[in-house]
């Protein structure tokens, strides 16, 4: 854009604070910062499988079936486990990797042990 | 019914593993894994980038001394990243260590009853030495496995399944055994008649030792009782023929130049470094002039900086490994040598960890 457009005279809004995305901390110690941010997190999906497992259990019980009996005895197929999977690592991803965001370490591939 | 049902009770999982009680403890597990791979593994190269960086801008010492390691500590353990991924890593051994505890301790008899009825089946034996004098090293918690190695009698199976845990899938399979028995050195002339795994724990390499050379008697010995009375189940379960004793390695009950290749996984670093020296002696009295140790361990100090001996420090502190830093400083090259043995060039692409070859020369 053109000086006459007046974009140099904005220019000073990318320094506002909140323009750009941050990692705002509140605690002398951040890693208090990340822990309540993680506990919440955890509240949520926690509350999440409550309220499904309740659910599922109530439609199993009122169809009559013994799946439930089923539950901890078996595993769950070939493809839910490979999707399980997937999500889980996801699910660690998106509630934990904050804690490493200080050096970069949010953005690390899961691996396994160094071979 | 097999003798090996109650260990397997809900089959086998990743190949080779026996599995937890109920899909609930399998499920919380899997969650302990995936954590470890992406906030442990995951972030080795990062952080360890990251402290050099913070250790240079702090104009420390990088040479792996003591002092520079005290000194990197008080530098380090500053930075609240730091702190939190020693936290976490805690934290996720002691949650896998109490999750495969209370998991088998579920089926705890029933595990026991089968060990005990697996004693007399083959193929394969086992053999224990209940009155043999324990050292007082063998009390250390490697790890923080609940019970130590030898003080509790499911000690092989937490161990097993601690394994696959603690590689994040690497061992699965038995992947990380067979590879290494792939790599072990044999004599130059070939003939492998005999091969000794010491410090053998739950046996996955003595088996893998025997599929890599089906013609050879394959041997795997362990000080604690309860690795080897596992290491047989596992081995009997897979139908394949090896031997299990319970034995100290500084003191072998084995004629000299007995074996053709000696094989120790990850032993070392778990004993204190005047054990290792008689352990090496031994090593070289049972092979036969010609014959092979393969050693895979970890790194010696000259090979390190202050932040990876550092590293290894906080491992001795935080996950129960308290002969890693003396072994890592004690330089074990050098006492492969005074011992007798030749070293041979390893290549270091092959192995897990630093791999050492030592020769047992034709003349001594």
């Amino acid at each position: 854009m053109s000086k006459k457009n007046g974009a140099d005279e904005l220019a000073y809004v990318r320094d506002l604070p909140g323009f750009k995305p941050n990692n705002p901390t509140y605690f002398e110690q951040e890693a208090i910062d990340h822990l309540i941010g993680i506990v919440l997190e955890l509240g949520g999906e926690l509350w999440t499988l409550r309220d499904r497992m309740a659910y599922m259990e109530e439609l199993l019980r009122d169809s009559g079936s013994k799946v439930l009996e089923k539950l901890d005895a078996g595993r769950p197929s070939d493809a839910l486990q490979a999707k399980l999977s997937a999500e889980r690592k996801e699910f660690i991803s998106r509630v934990y990797s904050r804690l490493y965001s200080r050096y970069g370490g949010d953005k690390a591939q899961h691996t396994t042990a160094p071979m | 019914m097999s003798i090996s049902d109650p260990l397997y009770v809900r089959g086998k999982i990743a190949g080779v593993y026996p599995s937890l009680s109920s899909r609930r403890d399998e499920a919380y597990i899997e969650f302990v894994e995936d954590a470890r791979n992406a906030l442990l593994h995951g972030q080795q190269a990062p952080i360890a980038a990251y402290s050099r960086d913070l250790l240079k801008k702090a104009g420390a010492s990088m040479t792996p001394d003591k002092a520079s390691c005290d000194a990197a500590e008080k530098i380090l353990m500053q930075d609240p990243a730091l702190k939190t991924y020693y936290r976490v890593k805690r934290s996720l051994q002691e949650s896998f260590w109490n999750g495969i505890r209370s998991s088998f301790n579920m089926r705890r008899d029933a595990i026991l009853a089968a060990m005990d009825a697996a004693v007399t089946k083959g193929p394969g034996t086992v053999t224990l030495d209940p009155d043999m004098p324990m050292p007082e090293y063998s009390q250390a918690q490697i790890h923080l496995q609940p019970g130590a190695y030898a003080y509790e009698e499911l000690g092989g199976l937490f161990y097993d399944y601690g394994l696959k845990v603690f590689m994040g899938g690497a061992a699965d399979n038995d992947n990380l055994p067979k590879m290494v028995a792939r790599i072990v050195r044999v004599p130059a002339d070939g003939k492998v008649t005999r091969v000794l795994d010491l410090g053998c724990s739950a046996g996955a390499t003595t088996t893998a030792l025997k599929l890599a050379h089906p013609d050879a008697e394959v041997t795997g010995i362990d000080i604690a009782a309860p690795m080897v009375r596992y290491a047989h189940l596992r081995a009997v379960e897979q139908n394949i023929d090896v031997h299990f004793k319970q034995m100290n390695a500084e003191k072998m009950a084995f004629p000299d130049n007995h074996f053709d290749a000696v094989l120790s996984m990850l032993l070392f670093h778990e004993l204190p470094p005047e054990a290792s020296r008689r352990v090496l002696e031994e090593s070289f009295r049972v092979l036969r002039p010609g014959g092979a140790m393969t050693i895979l361990d970890f790194t010696s100090v000259d090979d390190r900086d202050v932040y990876n001996m550092w590293f290894a420090e906080m491992d001795s502190k935080d996950n129960g490994e308290p002969f890693l830093p003396p072994f890592v400083r004690s330089n074990i090259e050098k006492t492969i040598a005074a011992v007798g043995f030749k070293m041979e060039p390893f290549d270091p692409k092959n192995s897990l960890r630093t791999g050492r070859v030592c020769i047992k020369p034709l003349q001594q």
